[in-house]
């Protein structure tokens, strides 16, 4: 009766939606073992569809609620109620709020949660993780939110690893095309794809099939081998945090019992521990499938040395750089791309915290004199603060405006302060390419590149990027040197070549004449280099005073073992820049040196 | 054609010289109930375009400007603050809610210069744009028509959302007619103003109403769609994925958009032809559908790729039902 009750939610999933068997396998965990689930994909591959889909399956009526912008707290818990009474001579206030949709609901569907405004958010997550309600325990099961991947240029803060852990289940949804499972495709195109499959399970079979999965036995031997396994993604992700004690000591278990229920087994196993990839969606987001099955083959097993694919990288974030000879950045190439293309994983890297002084050093002087948020009212509500004119009644809060309406409020009410990130500054990258950037410094420019870009784009800055040896090209999008097409410079820093000597004549000139043409305050050269400059004017005289007059920083980055060339220094002085040094370490470790600023 | 949208293009062509594409993406927008976006200079008719052919229906309509200071209650309707007294004590119960308006009360709606606004503003519009459903209710919009400046430092705009993009299923860029060397259109243009028959505020009566859309959808949910040229969009798609590398960070081919509604456009490109069956030849559809979903290199290769493919697949045996 288990197995048939669980056949058919697999098969109504199925019906819904056409491949995604992860996300799939997602969402029954998280209605079997009651934990909340985020689903995260592109627009468009059926995130909310499959939320909906397991939701109606388990024969619940869900709270389905798409956040915005303006999505306020209130629309969330529930209206507010407003209490008077006698007070001595005079009256006292209470208000209270009262159980909305949300705090009566079981099952809840929260689309694009990561659009909501962090007012309405850190409530509505701390209710997630407590099921609680002022002092009320909640009927709430699972919540089912879902997400787009993140972006860098993404105008709401990005949801934080920690307001994420209330949700237990976090899988990836990756579009079929991009995937290119044709198959799947193929069948979509069919349109054999029901719109809303009723439930197929009643609502005692759910209570029955959760109790079931919470009484599951866990051996003994399966405790063991699942604390070690966490203990080795915990190494895995070198100073990350995969899982919290909350997730890892209560939610796991649930979930690793539910998965030995969607198994029909009668008690947890070792091969259970799998359901925790299901839970490693934003935690661990590098991690691939063999990479965990390798975990998981050596979990539990005694005195395995750690050896792992990644153990030079986790070593070296250890700061046992040079161990055993391994190149740590090697081990690493295959992934950095997809690191650099996202900026929330946090890949055990091994030169992560140097390349994190530049870039905090840096990132400093983009903000220099220079706000990153600004009030706009058409901008994003961030705080609250005294309402200023009339116009902005509609974004105060209800019952402090009613309160002064009605004259039993003193002050005024309050309002929301709306706020954007400042569009403005522009940077231009000049990265060398010449003969010597091959390798371990290549890579290293590229991912400084990566983070200016990142840095950058947090602030909506305009970005230049020209590579340059002997000659200097610029690279253009959309027509412009300087723009904001953020993910195809992260792919430039990505791919690199090397060829050709060095000049800083050069890519200096073509950077200017780019500043030359435009008005604008806030602006950077950071130039990138691992050599001497053997072809045009070694001091750069005449670009040194078209900085100054331009008032372009121009910061300097010299990589290798070699003499660091003192006109770096010079410019980096002349223009307020900053100056930096990094030196390659035996090993594959590097070190920034000289950091400093050019006074 | 079916009459009444016949009766639109015929109004279109009274108001707006040439831009032979983008008033047949109109009409196929309209006919299958999908969002169109339309990206073009200042001056280029793109407004006039959509508010032309949103008007001459009688549908309810709606059309709004947005702006930099764009609020949900511009878009959506009035904030309206409720007070409800107690049922027991004394006191009230206070409810802020919207009632519905704009897009929320229209079926079609025109959202002029939609990069305009903060993207922020527009994230609203994610789920009624797509669903068609605000809360719980639904909302009778058929098609919305947003206009938009190209992406430039001169005018102050920033990019849609991909999230915000993909909700239009059609996209076009609207050149002027000068700029793009359109001669004969140019000089029907002028000779048009130059007669004086131009009306600057045109009265337009509607030539098509909602039920002319409702059969024309229902015509077109029953168009076959053969294999042949399901197998020939899957080709493209892979070329594009294959081929031309397109992948998540540079593109926005979407699930959604490429597996489920390109059929219906499909559908809608043979219904408006008046045919009961798919051709090879309507997969032309898909320049609309990747005008900003890919790099503009890739999307100047999309016309010959189609073409290949339609090529290729019209030369072998026929293996349909």
């Amino acid at each position: 009766m288990t197995e048939k009750a669980i056949s058919a939610l697999a098969a109504a999933l199925d019906r819904a939606l056409v491949g995604q068997e992860d996300a799939k396998t997602g969402v029954l965990l998280a209605l079997l073992a009651r934990e909340h689930a985020y689903l995260e994909g592109p627009p468009g591959v059926g995130k909310s569809r499959l939320a909906e889909a397991g939701v109606h399956a388990a024969s619940g009526s869900p709270i389905q609620l798409a956040l915005h912008r303006d999505t306020r707290l209130q629309d969330l818990v529930g209206p507010v109620q407003l209490r008077r009474e006698p007070y001595g001579e005079g009256q006292r206030l209470r208000h209270q709020t009262l159980p909305g949709p949300l705090l009566g609901a079981e099952l809840v569907l929260l689309d694009d949660l990561d659009r909501a405004p962090a007012q309405a958010l850190g409530p509505l997550l701390r209710i997630l993780g407590e099921r609680c309600w002022q002092g009320q325990a909640l009927p709430l099961e699972s919540v089912i939110a879902t997400g787009g991947p993140e972006r860098i240029d993404a105008y709401a803060d990005p949801l934080e690893p920690g307001s994420l852990d209330r949700f237990a289940i976090q899988v990836r949804m990756p579009g079929l095309l991009y995937a290119q499972r044709w198959d799947c495709a193929r069948v979509l195109l069919e349109g054999r794809v029901e719109l809303s499959p009723g439930p197929v399970i009643d609502l005692c079979t759910r209570r029955r099939l959760q109790e079931q999965a919470r009484r599951l036995p866990m051996p003994r031997s399966v405790q063991r081998a699942y604390v070690d396994l966490v203990l080795r993604l915990q190494r895995f992700a070198a100073g990350g945090m995969p899982l919290s004690d909350r997730t890892f000591g209560r939610a796991a278990l649930r979930v690793l019992r539910a998965h030995a229920l969607l198994r029909g087994a009668s008690r947890v196993e070792r091969t259970d521990l799998r359901a925790l990839r299901y839970m490693l969606g934003r935690r661990l987001p590098d991690l691939t499938r063999d990479q965990f099955e390798e975990l998981l083959a050596e979990a539990g097993r005694p005195a395995a040395p750690w050896l792992g694919p990644s153990a030079a990288a986790a070593g070296a974030a250890w700061g046992a750089a040079g161990a055993a000879g391994a190149e740590p950045i090697r081990a690493r190439a295959g992934r950095v791309r997809s690191w650099e293309l996202q900026p929330g994983a946090r890949a055990p890297g091994m030169d992560e915290a140097q390349v994190e002084r530049v870039l905090r050093a840096l990132e400093g002087r983009f903000e220099r004199g220079y706000a990153g948020l600004e009030e706009d009212p058409g901008g994003s509500p961030r705080s609250y603060r005294t309402l200023r004119g009339l116009d902005e009644v509609f974004d105060a809060d209800p019952v402090e405006l009613i309160g002064y309406l009605d004259g039993t409020r003193p002050g005024l009410p309050r309002s929301f302060r709306r706020e954007r990130r400042r569009a403005g500054g522009q940077v231009a990258l000049l990265r060398d390419v010449s003969a010597s950037m091959e390798g371990r410094l290549g890579r290293w420019a590229g991912r400084v590149v990566a983070g200016l870009v990142r840095a950058g784009a947090r602030r909506r800055m305009r970005i230049g990027y020209v590579e340059f040896n002997h000659d200097a090209r610029r690279f253009h999008a959309g027509g412009r040197f300087f723009h904001r097409r953020y993910t195809s410079l992260l792919e430039l820093a990505a791919s690199s070549r090397a060829a050709g000597r060095t000049s800083y004549q050069a890519p200096l000139q073509v950077a200017l004449n780019e500043f030359r043409a435009r008005a604008g305050r806030n602006r950077h050269i950071v130039l990138l280099t691992d050599g001497v400059p053997v072809l045009g004017d070694p001091e750069v005289r005449r670009e040194r005073t078209l900085a100054r007059r331009l008032g372009v920083q121009v910061h300097t980055v010299f990589l290798g073992l070699g003499e660091h060339p003192p006109v770096l220094d010079a410019i980096a002085r002349e223009t307020g820049g900053l100056c930096f040094v990094g030196q390659p370490r035996p090993g594959g470790g590097l070190r920034v040196l000289g950091l400093g600023e050019g006074t | 054609m079916n009459a009444g949208l016949e009766g639109l293009r015929k109004v279109l062509d009274e108001h707006v010289v040439g831009h032979e594409e983008v008033k047949q993406a109109l009409l196929l927008g309209l006919a299958c109930r999908e969002h169109i976006y339309l990206e073009g200079p200042p001056g280029s008719a793109k407004t006039r375009m959509a508010e032309v052919v949103a008007r001459s229906s009688s549908l309810s309509f709606f059309f709004y400007q947005l702006h930099r200071d764009t609020r949900l209650a511009e878009l959506l309707g009035d904030v309206v603050l409720e007070r409800r007294p107690l049922a027991e004590g004394e006191g009230e119960r206070i409810h802020q809610r919207i009632e519905p308006g704009g897009i929320l009360t229209a079926e079609i709606c025109v959202l002029d210069d939609i990069s305009r606004a903060p993207g922020e503003a527009l994230n609203v519009l994610l789920r009624i744009l797509n669903e068609r459903k605000f809360g719980a209710d639904s909302i009778p919009l058929l098609s919305a028509i947003a206009t938009s400046n190209p992406m430039r430092d001169e005018y102050y705009n920033e990019p849609l959302d991909p999230a915000n993009l993909d909700r239009f299923a059609l996209q076009l860029r609207v050149p002027g007619l000068i700029q793009s060397g359109a001669k004969e259109e140019a000089r029907a243009l002028v000779s048009r103003f130059a007669a004086g028959t131009v009306v600057e505020q045109p009265e337009l009566r509607a030539v098509a109403s909602r039920r002319t859309f409702d059969d024309l959808y229902a015509t077109l949910r029953r168009v076959q769609v053969p294999s042949e040229v399901k197998e020939g969009l899957l080709e493209i798609l892979q070329v594009l994925v294959v081929e031309y590398g397109c992948n998540e960070t540079n593109s926005l081919l979407t699930d959604r958009s490429f597996l489920v509604k390109a059929v219906k456009l499909l559908q809608g490109r043979a219904a408006l032809a008046g045919r009961e069956r798919v051709e090879l030849a309507d997969l032309d559809v898909l320049r609309w559908m990747t005008t900003f979903r890919v790099a503009e290199e890739v999307h100047e290769k999309v016309p010959e790729l189609i073409a290949r493919v339609v090529g290729s697949a019209g030369a072998r045996p026929a293996r349909d039902s």
